[in-house]
């Protein structure tokens, strides 16, 4: 690293790190306390609740599951009746895709991110905070509303006109729409953090081919968040939430309206949305990969640039999921061909971790596993979904057990089981403790054969003309045995899922504490001390190459002449990442949450009437006033 | 620790008040975020027009062209009113930066209200048929949109005057213009396809 | 897990079978890719590594070769699936379909279908509910259209999925190639009772079809016995009328389905219960418990009115 204001020789510059740190401390370190809670602002903290409020939801949703299985588990069921089953299958598509998918794939990049480059928070700490809030909110609201007997019931991406206003009857329906809202209003804020923060506050000497991969996987997936997530606020808001509450008539085809664009607009989201949670889930397979071959990835700008191709196809297909309702042909000869060729760009990252693996020394950690679940699970969930991107094999398939199969593989085997060998490959940099590696595996191989079971039979079903969604069936159909696997399976997952559980709490209370480096990777996360201090580093190393600790491990080149006295951080180039100039985050602060929070009420109170829209950007308008309202001196000096 | 080499950045300037800022390119990202928002708007317009033969549909009175037009002059000339104020934010000018701000929010409420006199000449609401609705959510989200900046950019008014306006503030100043140029920049198409499309495109 | 009646698996319709040709096209060279796949990433954990850290450039040079190999054999391996489901798609597509086809009207209600077969003759247009019979060997044209939310028709073992729309119409085409009996099902989401809402597509040699057609064009059969004359009273005086229409009598409602010819069915509540007196006993009385929240309103009936109203309903052949 030859950095024209790096000092190479000279008398060596003498500093006091143990000041240094205090000094930091004072700095970076939220408020304490109950009240002091709603302040935080650092990326750890934000990050740890954005994980821990998705799996609590994980839980939630996968309860849903179990139930749905116990109602299926043999024909002619008494367990649920059918307005009990329609909502409990809307809210665990909801709960999973909306309440634990995307925000704990958020929440794992709020954490990682900033570590990862080298640098100490997000470009935006209190609008990350205000993100946050708003998903918690949004989640509380659902759950409240169906707790109160609102309970949406028109499946998870309800369609119109069954969700219409002439259909659907009470709330549901209407806190279903608002809560996609506030959900979409957090993907966003993290979508714009993440992006800004990956271009703006890398480590000196970070240049674009430098960059982790599972960094340049969450940049293509913020800006597919940031061109994806509008559209559904259209759909659910725009077009449902008005007509069902001011009386618009988007999908009301009395008055010009059209079901049809409804499915146009949502699933013009609902398709990247897919991605969204699958290319955060590549990136930890890759950061895995890496530390447990010893190697660096295989192939880094085939995989960044298929992600990146990937991310510009994934918006080419919304079409697939909408063959029956019968569309011209030559549109459908399109779309065919372009959700199959997404099938390339999938299989190159595939081939790629393939070689890695093949010509690395293979160390199977508890993490690892989860890697190797992910190639088996994830490439059948993608090769039943080159099938399904044929016509003729998707009306035959489309909306049965099949498609559930086929989903469930791909957001299991494709999202979940790497997000799970995140979970154990990090868990000791955020908790500062070891986990353990045998309840690691014992939980893996129970999801893994638990999972198959469950959902393997799903095929056969489907293709012997099991629907989704229907709460029972015949006997006379064939379908008794398939379905009675697949609650067994779930009761396999469902045990995988408690052994997982037992064994993080156990490793949470073990004396065994981590080391800054335990797996010996080479991302700049693994440098600090495990867990990392408020401020990530007191020094922030400069980078010369691509796995910064394996070239060296004490990373003796380091950022000095910050200031300690405010949260300062560095700006560097887009491309090479020369520094450029320091710039000075806000302090911990409690205006984002009261402003989620007038935002929130403004919300909750819109599914009753349209004025308290008003009402909410009155009291968000607040909150934004005393969230950027300066306090002299320290927020006005240069 | 030793560190063998170090890079002292203590001699690099603390803020910049440029296109290179953090915050702009946050702000720059939230227009996107906005501008798809209101392309999605758009193609749906396009997809209920050419669904029908009729538009707008029977019974509603065209939109009249010339409020709607001669409003443009202040907003367009609003802009003027950001540029002025982020000029005066990079030289650290207090005086050019309130000048700006308040001919911004000024010309802009005179916008407003030609659009509001407009709206009283409209013969449908949101409920009365698609094409109501369509246009009625156009012109509710960008007027809303320019109610919120309006009220950043009185917010910043206050923090110029009360003399609380440090770099970051002065940043504040410069990234609020971002917004503006996207609203002023985007009410341009919505323009012609609201009031020009239904005079453009005849009826079938 | 063997097929069944609604089993895509075991094809007797021109679409299903070329489908599940198709099928086999795609599961095959899948299948071997995957096992491919899995293979080289098992072997990768046990293999014995000569080497460790950085790999040497010519193992990276092979591994790119590979790679690139393995990408451009994928490329190739789409183009043939590509190629091959686009063909089957236009074989079954509406511009594939032979003329003389014959034009069924299906529309879809919560929870039940309405069958209309169209004619251009008036007095030659058949309706019946939840129950389609075809003749073997012709084509079929179904006209998809929806009185209320957006339902799928598909019959497995025949044809594939068209969505029922309000305010559009959907079409698709078959042609039956084996007698037998199809159970077909909703297969969009429409609401509480969409499990319950199934029906039957018999397929049947020309001959018994058109006896089937001549005995559906006819109004209903005039109730024989006492017993069947009291039913018929008690149908009609009781809210059944409003919703149901007996051709033949003044029953003209148009908010359920047809009863007609009802004795003539498989089945009743859309595919729910298999048609006899005692499950037709059990749904008049009580439909919300058979099939909860659908439409069909329980009628408060007198002891004695029962029998004679099944009496009645049994003697619509």
């Amino acid at each position: 690293m030859t950095h024209p204001l790096v000092t190479p020789a000279g008398p060596p510059r003498v500093w006091d790190e143990q000041q240094d740190r205090e000094a930091l401390a004072r700095t970076w370190h939220d408020p304490e306390g109950f009240l002091g809670w709603f302040y935080a602002t650092t990326h750890q903290a934000i990050g740890k609740r954005y994980i821990l409020t998705a799996f609590l939801f994980l839980l939630a949703g996968g309860v849903e599951a179990l139930l749905m299985r116990i109602q299926l588990a043999r024909p002619e069921n008494h367990f649920l009746g059918p307005d009990r089953y329609n909502q409990i299958f809307t809210m665990h598509g909801t709960t999973m895709m909306f309440l634990f998918a995307v925000p704990v794939m958020e929440g794992m990049a709020v954490y990682l991110v900033p570590l990862m480059l080298g640098t100490r928070n997000v470009a935006f700490p209190r609008l990350n905070a205000f993100g946050y809030w708003m998903y918690v909110m949004g989640g509380i609201f659902l759950y409240a509303n169906a707790a109160t007997g609102a309970m949406p019931d028109a499946g998870w991406f309800a369609y119109t006109p069954l969700s219409g206003p002439q259909y659907s009857f009470g709330k549901g329906v209407d806190a279903w729409a608002q809560m996609i809202t506030f959900t979409e209003i957090s993907a966003l804020c993290v979508a714009v953090e993440i992006a800004v923060t990956t271009f703006r506050l890398r480590a000196p000497g970070m240049s674009l081919n430098r960059i982790p991969l599972y960094c340049w996987s969450m940049l293509i997936q913020s800006f597919m968040v940031i061109f994806a997530m509008p559209a559904v606020m259209v759909a659910s808001t725009v077009m449902l939430l008005n007509d069902r509450t001011i009386g618009t008539h988007f999908v009301n085809p009395a008055e010009g309206g059209d079901p049809i664009l409804y499915q146009h607009v949502f699933w013009f989201f609902g398709h990247p949305e897919v991605y969204i949670i699958f290319l955060p889930a590549l990136g930890f397979i890759s950061a895995i990969v890496e530390a447990n071959t010893k190697r660096e990835v295989f192939g880094y700008p085939a995989l960044v640039l298929s992600q990146v191709a990937t991310g510009f196809i994934a918006f080419g297909l919304w079409v697939h999921h909408m063959f029956a309702t019968g569309l011209p042909q030559i549109g459908e000869a399109y779309f065919t061909a372009a959700s199959m060729m997404i099938a390339v760009t999938t299989g190159i990252q595939i081939f790629c971790w393939l070689a890695t693996l093949w010509s690395g020394k293979v160390r199977m950690t508890a993490a690892m596993h989860f890697v190797f679940g992910f190639l088996f699970i994830f490439v059948m969930g993608g090769l039943t979904g080159v099938m399904l991107a044929s016509i003729p094999l998707d009306l035959q398939s489309h909306d049965t057990y099949f498609v559930v199969a086929h989903f469930h593989y791909v957001l299991i085997g494709g999202a979940l089981f790497p997000l799970f060998g995140a979970f154990h490959h990090w868990f000791p940099k955020i908790t500062g403790r070891m986990i353990g590696e045998r309840l690691g595996k014992l939980s893996f191989w129970l999801l893994f054969i638990g999972f198959n079971t469950t959902f393997f039979p799903m095929h056969i079903l489907g293709l012997n003309g099991m629907t989704r969604r229907i709460y029972t069936y015949p006997a006379s159909l064939g379908w008794a045995s398939g379905n009675m696997i697949a609650t067994v399976g779930a009761m396999i997952i469902a045990l995988g899922g408690v052994v997982f559980i037992v064994n993080a709490i156990a490793s949470l209370r073990s004396s065994v504490s981590a080391a800054p480096n335990p797996w010996n990777a080479p991302s700049l996360e693994w440098s600090v001390e495990s867990p990392p201090p408020d401020w990530g580093f007191t020094y922030q190393p400069v980078v010369s190459s691509r796995s910064p600790l394996w070239a060296d491990p004490a990373l003796r080149t380091v950022v000095t002449g910050m200031r300690n006295d405010r949260r300062e951080i560095m700006v560097t180039g887009v491309a090479e990442a020369e520094p450029q100039f320091r710039t000075v985050l806000p302090a911990a602060s409690l205006w984002p949450f009261l402003a989620a929070l007038g935002i929130s009420i403004g919300f909750t109170g819109s599914i009753f009437a349209f004025s308290w829209y008003y009402v909410g950007a009155f009291l968000g308008a607040l909150g934004m006033i005393g969230w950027f309202w300066p306090r002299p001196p320290k927020e006005i000096e240069p | 620790m030793s560190p063998a080499r170090t890079l002292d950045v203590s001699a690099l300037p603390p803020y910049e008040i440029s296109n290179r800022a953090p915050l702009w390119w946050g702000q720059l990202l939230m227009a996107v975020i906005e501008g798809s928002l209101f392309c999605v708007l758009i193609a749906m317009y396009f997809y209920y027009r050419i669904s029908v033969d009729v538009w707008p549909p029977p019974g509603v009175k065209p939109l009249g062209l010339t409020l709607p037009t001669v409003a443009l002059i202040p907003l367009i000339l609003s802009a003027g009113g950001s540029y002025a104020a982020t000029e005066g934010a990079k030289r650290d000018d207090r005086r050019l930066m309130l000048a700006g701000l308040t001919a911004n929010i000024l010309l802009a409420i005179v916008f407003l209200v030609l659009r509001f006199i407009e709206w009283r000449t409209f013969n449908f609401t949101w409920a009365s048929d698609i094409h109501g609705s369509i246009v009625w959510s156009i012109l509710f989200l960008h007027t809303f949109d320019v109610i919120a900046d309006l009220l950043m950019t009185a917010i910043l008014i206050g923090i110029v005057a009360d003399g609380r306006h440090g770099p970051k503030q002065r940043l504040g100043v410069h990234v609020d213009s971002v917004l503006w140029y996207f609203l002023v920049l985007i009410w341009l198409p919505f323009y012609v396809v609201v009031y020009w499309g239904p005079r453009l495109v005849g009826s079938r | 897990m063997m097929p069944g009646p609604q089993s895509s698996l075991d094809a007797a319709g021109s679409a299903a079978r070329v489908t599940g040709h198709l099928l086999w096209l795609f599961v095959i060279p899948l299948a071997i890719i995957f096992v491919i796949v899995v293979a080289i990433a098992v072997v990768a954990i046990f293999r014995k590594h000569r080497e460790s850290g950085r790999p040497a450039v010519e193992t990276e040079r092979g591994l790119t070769r590979m790679v690139t190999g393995a990408s451009v054999l994928t490329c190739v391996i789409l183009l043939g699936l590509i190629a091959v489901s686009v063909s089957t798609g236009k074989a079954i597509s509406d511009r594939a379909m032979p003329r003389n086809a014959l034009t069924i009207e299906v529309t879809g209600n919560q929870w039940w279908w309405s069958v209309r077969y169209l004619n251009d003759d008036a007095s030659l247009i058949v309706t019946t509910a939840n129950e389609i019979h075809v003749p073997v060997g012709r084509p079929i044209l179904i006209r998809g259209v929806s009185a209320d939310v957006i339902h799928s028709f598909w019959v497995p073992g025949l044809i594939g999925k068209r969505d029922l729309i309000p305010s559009r119409v959907t079409t698709e085409w078959f042609t039956a190639e084996r007698e037998g009996n199809y159970r077909g099902q909703c297969a969009e989401f429409c609401g509480l009772q969409h499990a319950h809402m199934a029906m039957w597509v018999v397929a049947e040699s020309p001959a018994r079809f058109q006896a089937w057609m001549n005995a559906q064009l006819g109004d209903s059969a005039n109730p024989v016995t006492p017993a069947e004359q009291q039913g018929q009273k008690v149908f009609l005086e009781h809210a059944c009328a409003l919703c149901h229409t007996i051709r033949g009598t003044t029953a003209n409602g148009q908010v359920a389905p047809d009863l007609t010819h009802l004795a003539s069915r498989l089945t009743i509540a859309a595919g729910t219960l298999p048609n006899n007196r005692g499950n037709l006993a059990g749904w008049i009385t009580d439909p919300q418990s058979i099939k909860p929240g659908n439409h069909m309103a329980t009628v408060p009936l007198a002891a004695e009115d029962l029998h004679p109203l099944l009496d009645y309903l049994g003697s619509l052949r």
